[in-house]
């Protein structure tokens, strides 16, 4: 790795400050998965990397007023085995656990997955599924967002050069909604997704008609996404497969796969249509029997 | 270097702890202490403790660090190199390129491979010049400061191509198929004439890299003597020898190489990658010289496993007995030889099969196109037409309504079958491997 | 600028100074000649320089090493001696799930972690803990016996 000068930051004001000091040539540090491999091969030189991961502000898993809140330096591993996240997100714990293998977890944070912008991106689904709001902190202070918001397009965020991901934030009113992660990649563990994908799902009491369904897509368009003709198509829908395939295709039409070295877009659109319907049908598994 | 702990490991004796013993031994083995049993290796321990030395372990006082400058483009004329600047980089002790190396080819069969790039360019993975520096941080960083001007040419990338009479000329003045293997037995053409049935396939398979867990990685230190000792990955140690000894022109009894536990090799570390370079430098700079290989160097300038195009012609009676075989290989041999005619030669003799087919016909090709060296992987060609005439066959089968034990068990080859290439064949346990292997995963079962 | 860090290393406080572009693994090898721990890929990918890490099997080739300050790391040289080998060094040995042995201290590492916090894991679980761990000699069916086995040799010997 090509030198570079390092400091460490103890609160949000210094990591920012930092930032904006050395501006354009530093970068934040979370895990390092993300940046020091794009660093070693010779993609990226940044001059001065700040390492956020003792700013207090950053940590932790709390239930708060709005929501539950997942400071963005969780790492993977602490995601996925949150109690709070497991009762209120599953899907979201789920993602989390998916990423890597278990010593890219424990390194890992959200945050890093989510900044990344990588359109792969394993935690990105579940959030947006549950409206997560992300919370930024930069120079002027604070602000929030709907996290659709953070993803501009491949590696590419809307936080300006010094502003931090402080945590994302998944309101309350979605807390323990049935929801359902799924991931397909080229193996069954430590691999990228050829196409990711997750619901949140809710039905009418009866159970016989979906009342309303997020989906979101991940690896199939530039950025993480929200598959909103197939979500319309769903609203009111019976359950039943017709339906399920139906809002697969649909779905499929609300992504713009590509070719890559990794799958081919017709295959990936085979992919979301097999995903959707998983997501889907997990998520109804979650639910409490009738 | 430190000395590690060497725990003494006793002879393991029948029963005692330590020894896993799977089966009784029978009466005639008794007094042989290891057969018919298993026995822990002696070296895992140090393995598990961590002490086992590989190559890239091992460090010297003084020693330096070598990295390559592997080439920008596929195919190219290499108009001028320049490593002044290289030199100029605070911790870097020597550079070199082609102009230092005093034979500048090698190879394990044909000798078309330079160490370093002079005035062309094959593939990828193509070092044009090489830097020591007191770290491997340091020759990275110098290598970005060597100047190579290029004029890129055609490229080739697929083997058919590469045949054709017009196709660029990766060895100009020499055509692009570099070796060729002729089986002729019988007369196949009269044969397929008279099949019941002629069935036609063409098969391919991928390039393969052997990614062993250990990339390449070498030292290289003279003595005051003059002589030369090469600690490396190599698995082939005189072979290393000898090809470090021709390309330094030093008599092969100063050159000493010493191999150890390697990390993986597959067939990937049969051959001499960078280790003359590492001895120029050492030369060069009175000191000790490691060089490591990246794992992206590992992909681009090591050998990989032969892409094959495998073109299957046969002509069956309708009882399903094969009388003529036609097999037509091309085998991608990227932009050097390394182990490709090795390769070619044992996949051509393969490729009928292990069928008594009294007419065949076998003709092997293997082409330079501008990619990865490809050489020797696990089987040497083997597995390729493995695939390729196995796959065959169920058509074959297939087409005759035939099962696809039966069909082999017809054609297997026997005691005193003759092979394609003439020989007599003895011990032969085909079909009766076919039938125990059968048995136990119950083909019969299976196909009802 | 370089960094003095301190780093307990197999239970023994150890400093060094460091530039911030290494890696612990560069740390590990080339200053404290510390070899058991390999480096396979430099990507994360591999899983042959996995070190403990406060407790945590992490790639030391994706951690710099000024972060290992104040923490304690431990490495394959940690786990057990020739005299007095950890379980499952010895059971690695007896269930010859060592081919050329490059991905070993890896393994090691990621099944210590494993068997630390579950004692008693089923095969799926082994799998999973060891997903990190490439072996490119492909003796996985061996390694996970070794691992299923040395959890029952530790909770027996607990006993
Ligand atoms: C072997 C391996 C396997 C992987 N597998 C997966 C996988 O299966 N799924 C997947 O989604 N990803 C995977 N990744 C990618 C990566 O591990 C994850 O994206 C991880 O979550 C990144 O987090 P980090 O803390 O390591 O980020 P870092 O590398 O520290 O940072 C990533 C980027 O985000 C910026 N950044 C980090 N934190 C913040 C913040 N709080 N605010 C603003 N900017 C910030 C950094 O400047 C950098 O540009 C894998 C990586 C490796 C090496
Ligand atoms: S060397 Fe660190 S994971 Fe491969
Ligand atoms: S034993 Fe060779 S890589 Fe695992």
């Amino acid at each position: 790795m090509k030198h570079f000068e390092y400091f460490s930051a103890h609160s949000a004001e210094e990591a920012v400050a930092l930032l904006q000091k050395y501006s354009p040539d530093a970068l934040p540090i979370a895990g390092g998965t993300e940046l020091l491999v794009r660093m070693k091969q010779n993609l990226i030189h940044p001059k001065v990397l700040v390492d956020i991961t003792h700013v207090p502000e950053f940590q932790g898993i709390a239930l708060t007023e709005e929501g539950l809140r997942i400071g963005s330096l969780v790492t993977h591993a602490e995601v996925a085995a949150s109690p709070l996240v497991r009762q209120f997100a599953p899907a979201v714990a789920a993602a989390s656990g998916s990423v890597g293998a278990v010593q890219t977890r424990n390194l890992g944070t959200l945050g890093g997955n989510l900044v990344s912008c990588v359109p792969s991106i394993d935690s990105a689904p579940a959030l947006l599924v549950l409206e997560a709001q992300a919370v930024v902190f930069g120079v002027n202070g604070r602000r929030q967002f709907p996290l659709t918001e953070l993803f501009v397009g491949p590696r590419c965020s809307s936080l300006t050069p010094a502003e931090l991901l402080e945590a994302v934030i998944i309101p309350r009113h979605n807390l323990g909604k049935p929801t359902c992660f799924s991931k397909f990649g080229r193996r069954k563990a430590l691999t990228i997704a050829l196409v990711n994908a997750a619901a949140c799902v809710e039905t009418n009491p009866e159970r016989t008609h979906f009342s309303q369904v997020r989906l979101a897509l991940g690896a199939v368009a530039p950025t993480p996404i929200r598959a909103y003709t197939a979500e319309a198509y769903l609203a009111g829908r019976p359950i039943a497969q017709e339906v399920l395939l139906e809002a697969g295709r649909l779905a499929a039409e609300d992504a713009k796969p590509i070719d890559d070295f990794r799958a081919s877009a017709e295959y990936r659109r085979h992919l979301i249509g097999v995903l959707t319907r998983r997501v889907i049908e997990g998520a109804l598994a979650g639910m409490p029997k009738v | 270097m430190e000395r590690d702990v060497i725990r003494k490991v006793p002879l393991v004796k029948p029963g005692e702890p330590g020894m896993i013993v799977e089966e009784a031994p029978t009466e005639e083995l008794a007094g042989y202490p290891s057969v018919g049993r298993r026995i822990p290796r002696r070296d895992t321990i140090f393995q598990v403790l961590g002490q086992l030395k590989y190559i890239n372990d091992l460090s010297f006082p003084g020693m330096l660090y070598a990295k390559v400058l592997r080439s920008r483009y596929a195919h190219a004329r290499i108009l001028r190199v320049d490593v002044s600047k290289a030199l100029e980089v605070p911790g870097v002790v020597a550079a070199i390129t082609a102009d230092d190396i005093p034979v500048n080819s090698f190879g394990p069969s044909l000798q078309d491979q330079p160490v370093l790039a002079k005035d062309k360019v094959r593939h990828m993975g193509d070092g044009i010049a090489a830097v020591a520096a007191v770290s491997e941080q340091i020759a990275e960083e110098a290598l970005e400061k060597i100047v190579v001007e290029y004029e890129p040419l055609p490229v080739v990338l697929d083997p058919l191509e590469a045949m054709r009479e017009d196709a660029p000329r990766i060895h100009e003045p020499r055509s692009n198929i570099y070796w060729e293997w002729h089986i002729r037995k019988g007369d196949v053409e009269k044969a397929l004439a008279e099949a019941h049935l002629v069935v036609q396939e063409r098969y391919r398979t991928q390039m393969v890299e052997h990614v062993s867990m250990e990339t390449h990685s070498s030292i290289a230190m003279w003595d005051a003597g003059g002589r030369l000792t090469v600690w490396c990955t190599v698995g082939r140690i005189t072979l290393a020898r000898t090809d470090l000894a021709r390309i330094l022109q030093v008599p092969v009894s100063r050159v000493r190489v010493v191999s150890t536990q390697l990390g993986g090799n597959f067939g990937g570390k049969n051959e001499i990658t960078i280790e003359p370079v590492l001895a120029i430098l050492a030369k060069k700079t009175g000191r000790p010289v490691k060089g490591t290989y990246s794992r992206k160097e590992e992909f681009i300038a090591s050998t990989t496993r032969h892409p094959f195009i495998m073109e299957y012609t046969s002509g069956v009676t309708a009882e399903g007995r094969i009388i003529a075989r036609k097999v037509r290989l091309i085998a991608d041999g990227g932009a050097y030889c390394s182990w490709s005619e090795t390769t070619l030669g044992k996949a051509t003799i393969l490729s009928a099969g292990p069928y008594d087919i009294p007419n065949i016909a076998l003709d092997g090709y293997v082409v330079y196109t501008n990619k990865p060296m490809t050489g020797a992987m696990r089987g040497f060609g083997a597995p390729q037409v493995c695939f390729a005439y196995e796959s065959h066959m169920d058509t074959i089968a297939h087409r005759l309504g035939m099962d696809p034990l039966q069909i082999r068990l017809l054609n297997a080859y026997d005691e005193g079958s003759i092979s394609a290439t003439g020989q007599i064949l003895h011990s032969v346990a085909l079909k009766k491997t076919l039938l125990a292997a059968a048995e136990r995963f119950g083909w019969e079962v299976k196909e009802r | 600028m370089a960094f003095t860090i301190k780093v307990k290393v197999n239970g023994e406080w150890k400093t060094a100074d460091v530039e911030p572009e290494m890696t612990l693994l560069e740390l590990l090898r080339e200053q404290w000649g510390l070899t058991g721990t390999k480096l396979g890929c430099d990507e994360g990918d591999c899983g042959a320089c996995t070190v403990l890490f406060d407790g945590k099997p992490v790639n030391s080739c994706l951690v710099l090493a000024v972060r290992a300050d104040g923490h304690e790391v431990v490495t394959v040289e940690g786990l057990g001696t020739a005299e007095r080998p950890h379980p499952l060094q010895s059971a690695f040995e007896q269930h010859g799930a060592v081919q050329c042995g490059f991905c070993a201290p890896g393994m090691l590492i990621s099944a210590k972690a494993l068997l630390d916090a579950n004692p008693e894991p089923t095969e799926q679980e082994i799998r999973e803990a060891l997903a990190g761990n490439l072996c490119r000699c492909t003796g996985y069916t061996k390694i996970v016996e070794a691992v299923k086995s040395a959890g029952r040799a530790m909770k027996s010997s607990v006993k």
